[in-house]
């Protein structure tokens, strides 16, 4: 494979760097370097810290096999890249993030997808930040909306009608008091709606009103850290309930997009966006 | 309990690295070589800073937990040993983190 120009100045430079600090490494730390390199003989099994500080920097070019973090990869795309640093942000476990965690991920997610993405605004923040997203179904738009109804095209309802509609609306009621008065942004926020559990939040019940009229219809960004794909979705409902062990859940479009199924996880942060720029929908990196 | 790859990676973010790396019009086999070396220099940059404070008892102790790939112990042991050791490591990584970026600048 040809190589380019760029590559070959980097990598020579960066293989001269890795011998340096190698170099300086064992100068310094010979004696325990030593006794690493003798002890991790006696085991089959060592961690990737320690190959990785054994391990000789190649001038070659390593194949996916041999390049750890990334050797399940398809293609190194730039999506790759986010889900290479998300791998190292997220934890194994799905649980609560810590404020500094959520921090990392809200700066990381901005600056990749240039919007503003908050975990909590105006003091005001959801029960958590990542957790498992259930799969919901369809909800009805607008008084007689039905699966008959419900999809532009035929496409789009061989894709999306098997999950069928929820037999209750959500929870801001209808998203247009008819189908003759249904805006495009309203047929988008249904489309791309999730369900959180508003009533988690902490002082909902304190003041109901300001925080009904603050998550009714809310962007958040979405995120599968499994493979980069992320959603401007909006909050068209509320739960799921505690005991089905979900956070939060996804409309028939958000989960098709972000390829989950039921109960699996995704990172869910606010998109801070006052003057309504940021469009509902699939959203890419920023160039 | 594991927060990621390697004992530190949950401090450490090199996102803007592999940002530029994905900026750069290069093969998919040259990007991840490019990766890998970063991942290893910022490794070693790493472990001087931490080998660099502790005894030698304390670095076959460090060593130990690193090659058995247990994170509890390795930051337990860091903590009762280094002062700021979180600081530490991620100064170690931001130093090293500035020299590639300026790399990938003249390269281009």
């Amino acid at each position: 494979m040809p190589k380019t120009s760029n590559y070959t100045k980097l990598r020579d430079k960066w293989v001269t760097r890795h011998q340096d600090l190698s170099k300086k490494l064992w100068t310094k730390h010979k004696e325990s370097l030593e006794w690493l390199k003798d002890h991790s003989k006696k085991f089959a099994v060592g961690s990737a810290a320690t190959a990785l500080l054994l391990a000789s920097p190649v001038k070659q070019s390593l194949n996916l096999q041999q390049a750890g973090a990334f050797q399940t990869a398809d293609q190194i795309g730039r999506e790759t890249f986010l889900v290479s640093d998300l791998s190292k942000m997220v934890p194994s476990e799905v649980r609560e993030l810590t404020p500094s965690e959520e921090e990392n991920l809200a700066n990381v997610l901005s600056r990749d997808f240039g919007i503003g993405v908050k975990a909590e605004i105006d003091e005001k923040r959801l029960n958590r930040t990542y957790g498992l997203i259930g799969q919901e179904q369809h909800l009805s738009r607008y008084p007689g909306d039905t699966m008959a109804t419900h999809f532009d095209s035929q496409e789009e309802a061989n894709l999306h009608a098997r999950e069928g509609m929820a037999p209750g609306l959500g929870a801001w009621r209808y998203f247009a008091n008819s189908q003759s008065e249904m805006t495009e942004e309203d047929k988008l926020r249904e489309r791309y709606y999730i369900a959180v559990p508003t009533f988690l939040a902490k002082d909902f019940n304190l003041k109901f009103a300001e925080y009904r009229d603050f998550f009714k219809y809310r962007k958040m960004i979405l995120v599968n850290p499994e493979n980069g794909k992320a959603i401007i979705a909006d909050i068209g409902d509320a739960g799921p309930a505690v005991w089905t062990g979900k956070h939060l859940g996804g409309s028939p479009e958000v989960m098709h997009y972000m390829e989950r199924v039921d109960r699996t996880p995704v990172l869910y942060f606010f998109v801070d966006d006052k003057d309504n720029n940021v469009p509902l929908g699939p959203i890419k990196l920023v160039k | 309990m594991k927060k990621g790859k390697h004992f530190y990676s949950h401090i450490i973010d090199t996102s803007s690295i592999t940002l530029e790396i994905g900026n750069m019009k290069l093969s998919q086999e040259e990007r991840v070589h490019l990766l890998s070396l970063t991942e290893s220099n910022i490794h070693h940059a790493v472990l001087d800073a931490i080998l660099s404070e502790l005894s030698e008892d304390d670095k076959k102790k460090f060593m130990e937990h690193m090659h058995a790939d247990n994170h509890d112990e390795i930051w337990k042991l860091l903590s009762s040993r280094i002062n700021n050791v979180e600081e530490r490591i991620k100064k170690a990584a931001e130093d090293l983190k500035k020299e590639l970026s300026e790399d990938i600048n003249k390269s281009k």
